[in-house]
């Protein structure tokens, strides 16, 4: 999962300076998501016993989940308003 | 259990909403944008058709039979919109700039517009996807059976797929969008995404709380490896599972379609980025309680991938069971919409359209209507894609081996994993690598998972399955090269993705690239660097415009060629006709029909007619080395820092004259309330008097009277020259303006004040400009300037002997009039505050004006179009100049009479 060396320096830039901040970020969350949810990490929560009811490695991967849902959703404010560079003629569809 | 007729009538009211969504959207959507279709809801929901009826039955099954596993189906794709929604970013932006319709066309564009690429990938498409859409009949007809009875599967199956096929045909090729996209089968996909969340947690709710009475009895006596699942939950499949999902949610050629192509808008992403995994996680919130509940009350033996429709049967919950089903039909539905659109429109594109081009192109030109003939190939190829999933159905007699063929699909399509990525991250991916490392890859694939799947009955024998082929046990297809130990899945995996992968990047740093696939390469690689330069060269081509807007014509409609011409001439400045062909034009007809027939079709098509690649200047510059670059985003950064320079250098301007006024306005208010306070103190003494001595004479009281009048006429006066000066110089006086006679003007002005010059004994010299030279003044205002001024030079001449000289010259465009006394005129010092208002002169008698009248005049002068300046002369004396525009216009005037 490399970014690969080729990409530009150009290319990088062209997003504003904060979507490159929310790029990095959603790049930790993509990595601390694996870790979490992957081996070996994953198999230290394979815990007997139960939480409310809820076996508790099913709660951990549910707890896991529902934070990645929320450190996306306070990341995608920054991802907005980023179609300005999008060349906007080729963008119509045909009307009529 | 219910009545079939209830059932049928439930299913065909429930595809008839479908219809009615599809069909009001359509239709609205053509009058004008639809702003709630906009929404990146729509889109987050439409993108849920990754949730197909192997969710909704299947996943339950899966829970019951190997835990916690199912889970990885859904958190590969969750950590791709999480961490990875600016990869599909770049794929949407991509798609846009090169109007890419599927993952086919994309891959084949970016190497070269390669035309087999574009065959490899959809034959490899229409093998993953006829399976999975045998997979969704299925479903339907199991559940159909499970609640009306035993019908005759076959039967069902035939009219579920007709059903479909009918839809995906009416809304899914009603015209052809440039952008491939339908709005219509979009609003129905996000409705049935609705339906299927809600009834599938609807079902998980009543399980927990309506069967087994809360969460705790859930898992009361539920084993650990129950939810571990046999072996290690978190090993090497867990792993594989998740990797196969994130691969699919960005390969599948219908999310491909969804994510990619139906996308409206980039920042929609950012919502879908924490959406769909909500989405995700709703889904499967209830997955494992409906198992574990399921395995509890319902007789040992029951099918668990039927749970979601028999825990509610056996509970005698009808209605819920009839919701189910809606539920599991949806998802089957929307899926095989989906997939029918985005392969047929690979299948039309890029195997019936090459062909069809060949056989009827005619010479140089294309013959026949290519926009008729795409839309019956594209209805063509969904029938036959739903035909395929039928027969597959059909002769695999609905067995149980279908289940697993969600997983061998996903495995398949993770095959265009490697020249995907490779593809946009990577300039050195060249179209041998992408061939070789997809052809090795899916060679793998149906050797290691999709032959053995069958179990011995389709081409590879149960004997070449235990043993080998000759019986050479190294090549037994689930343990090559002795690999034993491993899941079939993992040990496929690792076989086809890691051999392509392997194959796509050594062949490709082996071997070159021809000039158009390096060319795409940089265009897919950069595509958020705009290019600004326009193309230099303007490459004169032999072919001729009209043959072009032909073939326009035929493939993207009359309207929609004629738009895109008359745009192309009006951007070479052109005001009618047609543009001239350059590389420009030719590139971005291409591009257009790009979007109707895909990459490779209309490059082959262009280049037949204009009889050579066309690869514009701009783009070879795009291909120029990485310092050119480097150089050109410096150069941009240096230009942005010199701009921000000079925005924050007028600010300090703009800010200095700001503060100069707002002090000058200050000055202003304190002179004009002293100028008032004069007049005011006399006018209250004299009152005072009046009122409170009894003792004055009847003279006296006359001549305070008349003092306090002459007061107040003098501030009503005063007042007015006020207001005058604002409103010129606001600007709010409307000056009639007419041509004026200059020596009359002047004369005038000189009879208004003769019977000043004649006390003062003033001598005055009037050297006129010739006869008939006109002004464009205002009468009034001009003697009004011309007073104030004669005055001054009257009232303000401390010589013995005053003498004023007024001497016209008519010089081009204007006329002055200078008015020079011998009382020695205004110094250097006086002559920078001499307009300001209340400023007066220091000499001359104690009978002065408020000291605007200089003020006055020159407002006046400014109002129409002139000026009133101090001219110094070279021995250091001064003298006002009256600066007018000069009215050229006689003679036109005379000419056209009495206007």
């Amino acid at each position: 999962m490399t970014l690969g060396t080729d990409q530009s320096a150009a290319d990088r830039l062209a997003p504003q300076r904060s979507n490159r901040k929310a790029l990095d970020r959603s790049l930790a969350l993509l990595l601390v998501g694996t870790v979490a949810l992957m081996p070996p990490i994953a198999g230290i929560f394979l815990i007997n016993g139960t939480i409310l009811g809820i076996p508790f490695t099913l709660l951990y991967v549910l707890a896991v989940w529902a934070l990645l849902v929320i450190g996306a959703a306070a990341l995608s404010r920054t991802l907005r308003d980023s179609d300005e560079t999008l060349p906007a003629a080729e963008d119509q569809p045909p009307k009529g | 259990m219910l009545s079939v007729d209830i059932l049928l009538a439930v299913c065909l009211g429930y595809v008839a909403l479908l219809f009615i969504i599809a069909f009001i959207v359509d239709r609205r959507t053509r009058q004008g944008p639809m702003r709630w279709l906009h929404s990146p809801v729509i889109y987050t929901l439409s993108i849920s058709v990754y949730c197909t009826s192997w969710t909704f039955y299947g996943a339950v099954g899966s829970a019951a039979r190997n835990g916690l596993e199912f889970v990885a189906i859904y958190l590969g794709p969750t950590l791709v919109f999480v961490g990875w929604w600016w990869l599909l970013r770049k794929l949407v932006r991509i798609a846009k700039v090169h109007r890419t319709t599927s993952i086919a066309d994309l891959i084949s564009s970016r190497y070269g517009k390669s035309p087999s690429l574009a065959v490899l990938v959809t034959v490899i498409a229409v093998i993953a996807t006829t399976p999975y859409i045998a997979l969704q009949l299925q479903s339907v007809t199991r559940s159909y059976q499970v609640i009306a009875g035993e019908a005759d599967g076959i039967t069902t199956a035939f009219w579920v797929a007709a059903g479909m096929a009918l839809f995906t045909i009416l809304f899914g090729t009603r015209n052809l969008d440039a952008n491939e996209r339908h709005h219509g089968v979009v609003a129905a996909i996000a409705f049935e995404a609705i339906v299927k969340l809600l009834a599938l947690i609807a079902v998980g709710v009543f399980a927990v709380w309506g069967v087994a009475g809360g969460l705790g009895n859930v898992f009361a006596d539920v084993p650990a490896e129950a939810i571990r699942g046999a072996g290690d939950i978190f090993g090497p499949r867990w792993v594989t599972l998740t990797f196969l999902s994130a691969t699919a949610i960005i390969c599948l050629p219908r999310q491909f379609q969804v994510t990619v192509v139906e996308n409206i808008e980039e920042r929609h992403l950012g919502t879908a980025s924490w959406l769909f995994p909500l989405y995700l996680l709703g889904i499967s919130l209830f997955i494992m309680p409906i198992a574990f509940v399921g395995l509890k009350v319902l007789p040992a033996g029951s099918n668990p991938d039927l749970f979601v429709l028999t825990l509610p049967l056996a509970e005698q919950q009808n209605e819920l069971a009839l919701f189910a089903f809606l539920g599991g039909f949806s998802s089957a539905t929307s899926m095989v919409i989906v997939a029918a659109i985005a392969v047929s429109t690979m299948v039309s594109n890029h195997i019936v359209m090459p062909v069809a081009l060949r056989f009827l192109a005619v010479g140089r030109t294309v013959g026949s209507d290519v926009r008729g003939l795409l839309l019956t190939s594209r209805r063509i190829s969904i029938a036959a894609i739903l035909g395929l999933g039928f027969l597959y159905f059909r002769l695999s007699g609905g067995s149980d081996a279908l289940a697993a063929i969600g997983l061998i699909a996903f495995v398949g399509v993770a095959q265009f994993l490697p020249s995907l990525l490779g593809g946009i991250f990577w300039r050195g991916a060249n179209r041998a690598g992408a061939l070789t490392g997809l052809i090795c890859g899916t060679l793998l694939w149906a050797y290691t998972l999709f032959l053995p799947s069958f179990g011995g009955d389709f081409i590879l024998s149960a004997a070449v399955l235990a043993d080998g082929p000759w019986g050479i046990a190294a090549l037994r297809p689930q343990s090559l090269l002795g690999l034993t130990e491993m899941d079939p899945l993992v040990h496929a995996v690792v076989w086809s993705v890691g051999f392509n992968a392997l194959t796509f990047i050594a062949i490709s740093s082996l071997t070159g690239a021809d000039a158009l696939e390096r060319l795409q390469g940089a265009l897919f690689v950069n595509v958020y660097r705009s290019t600004g330069g326009e193309a230099q060269a303007i490459t004169e081509h032999s072919v001729d415009t009209e043959d072009l807007y032909v073939l326009a014509q035929r493939i993207l409609g009359r309207d929609h060629a004629r738009r895109l011409f008359e745009e192309m001439a009006q951007a070479q400045y052109a005001i009618h006709g047609m543009p001239r062909v350059t590389d420009q034009v030719i590139a971005r007809l291409e591009r257009e029909l790009a979007g109707s027939i895909g990459a490779a079709s209309a490059h082959a098509v262009v280049t037949r007619i204009t009889g050579n690649q066309t690869v514009g200047m701009t783009e070879l510059i795009d291909i120029a080395s990485e310092t050119q670059e480097l150089i050109e985003t410096s150069r941009q950064l240096s230009q942005k820092s010199a701009e921000l320079e000079r925005a924050a250098q007028q600010l300090r301007e703009v800010n200095e004259r700001l503060r100069t006024l707002d002090a000058q306005k200050d000055e202003f208010l304190s002179q004009v309330s002293h100028e008032l306070r004069t007049p005011m103190t006399s006018v209250r003494s004299f009152s005072e008097i009046l009122l409170s001595d009894q003792d004055v004479t009847d003279t006296e009281r006359a001549q305070f009277v008349s003092i306090i009048h002459d007061e107040s006429l003098r501030l009503t006066r005063l007042l007015d020259e006020i207001l005058n000066i604002s409103r010129l110089e606001a600007g709010t006086v409307d000056l009639l303006i007419l041509p004026v006679d200059v020596n009359s003007a002047v004369t005038g002005a000189l009879n208004s004040i003769a019977g000043m010059t004649r006390n003062r004994k003033v001598e005055i010299s009037f050297e006129g400009a010739e006869d008939g030279v006109q002004v464009l003044a205002n009468d009034d205002r001009l003697r009004q300037a011309l007073i104030n001024v004669l005055s001054n030079a009257v009232k303000y001449n401390g010589s013995r002997l005053p003498r004023i000289d007024i001497r016209t010259h008519a010089t081009g465009a204007h006329v002055s009039i200078d008015i020079i006394d011998n009382g020695g005129g205004v110094t250097r010092e006086e002559a920078a505050t001499v307009f300001d208002k209340f400023t007066r002169g220091n000499r001359g008698d104690a009978d002065q004006g408020a000291g605007l009248g200089l003020t006055i005049s020159r407002a006046i002068m400014q109002a129409m179009g002139g000026d009133l300046t101090v001219e110094f002369v070279s021995d250091g004396s001064s003298f006002f100049r009256l600066k007018l525009v000069r009215d050229n216009s006689l003679v036109v005037q005379q000419a056209t009479g009495d206007d």
